[in-house]
């Protein structure tokens, strides 16, 4: 009983832990049942193909989560994305570390930027990220005159999708290794509570002595600094870069966000959680791969899930179910 | 007028610790304090009394880093500070528990006793912390609460405790306690006092703002009353009366509430063994038009949770509520409104007001549609409304002030005056209707709700202040641990109150009913 009660407080009575293990798990079940219900097979390369999904994906979840756990949204991720790419091939042709080092230089400004105006001049996050978006689309669209730009540094494009232990890539691993340090950081130290503190009621955080400007513009910076790192490696991997990613990537990061058990009005969620997220989205989108689903069936997929995710999220239908419960259980004790 | 420092009734306390010099804060074009003076000791117990908008949140607000002065100087410890924002005022070693309760229900209990502890240090030690925040809570006698507990699983007085805790957890030179015992019932509140004890006796200084006079005088040692943004006395409070505070404060004599005895009017709102699972079990109430009843209780006792089940606000409800004979949709504060039960919640700031709105939106925003034909809202009438219940609701702030920008009591005010006057309510649900309001306001808002009562509503009010529960109400339940004790009509002794919330058992009648 004492049992029970210690897994109802720290597990089932918590959504933003309940939510991401859930789904992933019920992910990772359908990816090995793969073979029971579709003609595909099974190897370790499905496994690859997701992971490379993952490595596409995670940094924009990891950056969106992060600021939607204080409360906060960056729409312009994907834009800093398509930057720091373009910006990583136009400059490190000739020396890798240079596109990455503009890439990351990008990134620090976008996100300080930002992370000024919203938090010192307390203009709301959405039109401040959403207009960084376009206006950032629009320079890299100016920065490559419309067109896809390609990458001539084989090694590194060969380098960074290398497999490692048959289903890794450098590329993943650094994805993941991002999830720890950021995870850890956060889980180990002070600025993890303040984070989620100012998400939750940013107020009382100021009157406790947290200086949630500092922390907003810093997680501002991090989430930049992801998105325009993971467009470079992108970019690098491809051997190309595409001046304009389109919104899937946004849509599937806040996805995995959602996924993650990110709460959208701020305070509820976790690293290790967002990680779950990103992971459901893209073993979900390998599944629709391997079993040569048409492309329209993920699009619907995703958009039925988001919609779960946000009723089940909703006060007035949790209150409407206990209502409805506490009504059939009278109905039965009088009959 | 300058604070009346005079030799002779300073009380035997330490060395200065914060002085206060020419203290001035303007809004726009209002004044909220010009030119205070105050002086702290170390071992010193020091209240600061004020009617609301007297300006004492605004010079705690300065003192705790939250506001900057426009001029004037403060001086900790001999040395002279510039408090920027709260971390420099952590630094400096002043600790604050807010007005507005300020812990993150996000949190865990434990992480909000260090949330924003500098000396804390930036690692996050769990077992450390879990220690630490056990004894923190210990020394404020709650020891059933478990540091890991998500904060929001708390009622809203064990909150408050939460902060408190964290705010003496500090061991900081100067903590101040803004309204601290408002949410609290008089238990809660004798072990807040001991813990105050305790801290000046180990050196603090104390800074201590209430409107609940009678702790004032037992717990301070001196009271600093501020009036119209100036300090008017500076006096030691052996040397005060309760009167004689209230008379500094006002600036005249204090006005008395003419009880009448209820009528004895139709049964209009019936509860039939309602209960709500974990928070009260089953009870059953006839209430009569034209009576006020009293649900009296500690925090935790379910004294506040019949109120906000009967609002409608709590989905589990069972049972059965009906008004006039008709029965009330249980679990929708939608349908509850509907029926004529209009609620004033005891958390005005996320259960009730619309803070960046006006005062004058705010009273209005249940009577929307009296006010509109056709959709439309018809501005003369409008106006007139809302002059005619600020007047009636005795709110002298401009009608386009922001209700953020008003003292807490103000607050309180508009908030309780929305749900009075109004053609469509039947019955008046008040949790803690005077919390944080001062002595002024607080005989105001009684008026107003025995003046609701005579005319024919049913008023059900929570109150853990025992003055409250004798002043204004005709029928006192007496709650414990979420079930009924007594039930009491006339008259009933306080120690009778005390005793049956705090024990459980109506060993001490009193005119029972």
């Amino acid at each position: 009983m004492r049992r029970w009660h210690q897994i109802h407080r720290i597990f089932l009575s918590r959504p933003e832990r309940l939510l991401p293990t859930s789904a992933l798990g019920i992910t990772l079940l359908a990816f090995i049942a793969l073979p029971s219900y579709s003609d595909a097979e099974l190897t370790s390369f499905d496994t690859y193909n997701a992971l490379q999904v993952f490595a596409r994906l995670a940094p924009l979840v990891l950056g969106l989560g992060l600021t939607m756990l204080a409360g906060e949204f960056d729409l312009s991720v994907v834009g800093t994305y398509a930057l720091g790419g373009m910006l990583a091939v136009q400059y490190g042709g000739t020396d890798w570390k240079l596109g990455i080092a503009a890439a990351l230089g990008a990134g620090v400004v976008i996100g300080l930027t930002q992370g000024t105006i919203i938090a010192r001049l307390g203009v709301p996050s959405m039109p401040v990220t959403l207009a960084t978006y376009i206006a950032l689309l629009g320079l890299t669209n100016a920065l490559s005159g419309g067109l896809s730009k390609s990458y001539a540094n084989p090694d590194v494009t060969l380098w960074l999708d290398k497999p490692v232990s048959e289903v890794f890539s450098p590329r993943s691993l650094m994805t993941i290794a991002a999830f720890v340090v950021i995870g850890s950081i956060l889980g180990f130290s002070r600025w993890g509570r303040e984070v989620r503190a100012i998400g939750s009621d940013r107020r009382a955080s100021r009157v406790s002595g947290v200086q949630s400007d500092r922390v907003l513009i810093g997680l501002f910076v991090t989430s930049a600094v992801l998105a325009a790192t993971s467009g470079a490696l992108l970019n690098y991997s491809l051997g190309a870069a595409n001046p304009d990613p389109g919104v899937q990537p946004l849509i599937l990061a806040a996805a995995g966000a959602l996924l993650g058990g990110v709460s959208l009005s701020g305070g509820h969620g976790s690293v290790a959680g967002l990680l779950a997220g990103a992971l459901t989205v893209a073993f979900l989108a390998q599944i629709v791969t391997a079993a040569q689903l048409p492309t329209y069936t993920a699009q619907l997929f995703y958009a039925g899930l988001l919609a779960l995710i946000v009723v089940v999220d909703a006060p007035g239908l949790q209150r409407a179910w206990t209502r409805g419960t506490i009504r059939i259980t009278s109905r039965k004790v009088l009959t | 007028m300058q604070p009346r420092l005079t030799p002779g009734n300073v009380p035997p306390a330490g060395p200065e610790l914060v002085r206060l010099e020419g203290l001035r804060r303007t809004y726009g074009d209002t004044v909220a304090v010009r030119g205070a003076d105050l002086v702290l000791r170390r071992g010193e117990v020091h209240a600061l009394c004020g009617h609301n908008g007297a300006g004492k949140s605004t010079v705690v607000r300065m003192l705790s880093g939250q506001e900057t002065p426009d001029a004037g100087t403060i001086t900790i410890a001999g040395e002279q500070v510039r408090l920027r924002n709260r971390r420099s005022a952590q630094a400096a070693g002043v600790a604050l528990v807010d007005q507005e309760l300020s812990v993150v229900p996000a949190l865990t209990v434990a992480e909000n006793l260090v949330l924003g502890d500098q000396a804390a240090g930036w690692l996050y030690r769990r077992r450390q912390v879990r220690s630490r925040a056990r004894k923190m809570l210990d020394e404020l006698g709650l020891d059933h609460i478990d540091p890991y507990q998500q904060l929001s699983t708390l009622g809203l007085g064990e909150r408050q405790l939460v902060e408190i805790a964290r705010a003496f957890g500090q061991h900081a030179q100067v903590v101040i306690l803004d309204e601290p015992t408002a949410t609290l019932s008089d238990v809660e509140s004798e072990r807040v006092y001991d813990a105050v004890r305790r801290v000046a006796a180990a050196g603090s200084a104390v800074l201590f703002v209430s409107h609940r006079l009678g702790e004032v005088l037992e717990l301070c040692d001196r009271v600093t009353v501020m009036r119209d943004g100036a300090v008017v006395a500076d006096v030691a409070s052996a040397d005060l009366t309760v009167n004689a505070l209230i008379r500094h404060m006002l600036g005249e004599a204090p006005t008395t509430l003419d009880k009448q005895p209820a009528a004895d009017g139709e049964i209009a709102l019936r509860l039939i063994d309602v209960a709500v699972p974990h928070r009260f079990e089953s009870l059953s109430l006839d209430a009569r038009a034209g009576t006020v009843y009293a649900f009296a209780g500690q925090v935790g006792s379910g004294a506040a949770d019949v109120l906000r089940a009967v609002a409608g606000l709590e989905p589990s409800l069972r049972g059965r509520v009906s008004l006039g004979g008709r029965r009330v949709s249980s679990g929708s504060p939608a349908s509850a409104a509907r029926a004529g039960i209009a609620f004033a919640s005891g958390d005005r700031k996320s259960e009730g007001l619309f803070l960046s709105r006006s005062v004058g939106v705010n009273l209005l925003a249940t009577r929307i549609p009296d006010l509109a034909t056709g959709g439309l809202v018809r501005r003369g009438r409008w106006r007139r409304t809302q002059q005619q219940v600020a007047a009636e609701c005795g709110i002298d702030a401009p009608l386009a002030t922001r209700v953020g920008d008003l003292s807490g009591g103000n607050q309180q005010k508009v908030f309780v005056g929305r749900a009075l006057g109004r053609s469509d309510v039947k019955v008046l649900i008040l949790d803690e209707p005077t919390r944080g309001v001062d002595v002024g306001g607080r005989a105001n808002i009684h008026q107003l709700v025995r003046r609701a009562a005579e005319d024919g509503l049913v008023v059900l009010f929570a109150s853990t202040e025992l003055d409250e529960l004798l002043d204004l109400a005709d029928v006192v339940v007496t709650m414990h641990k979420g079930r009924v004790v007594a039930q009491h009509r006339g008259e009933v002794s306080d120690d009778t109150l005390l005793y049956e919330m705090t024990h459980g058992t109506s060993a001490m009648v009193g005119g029972r009913q």
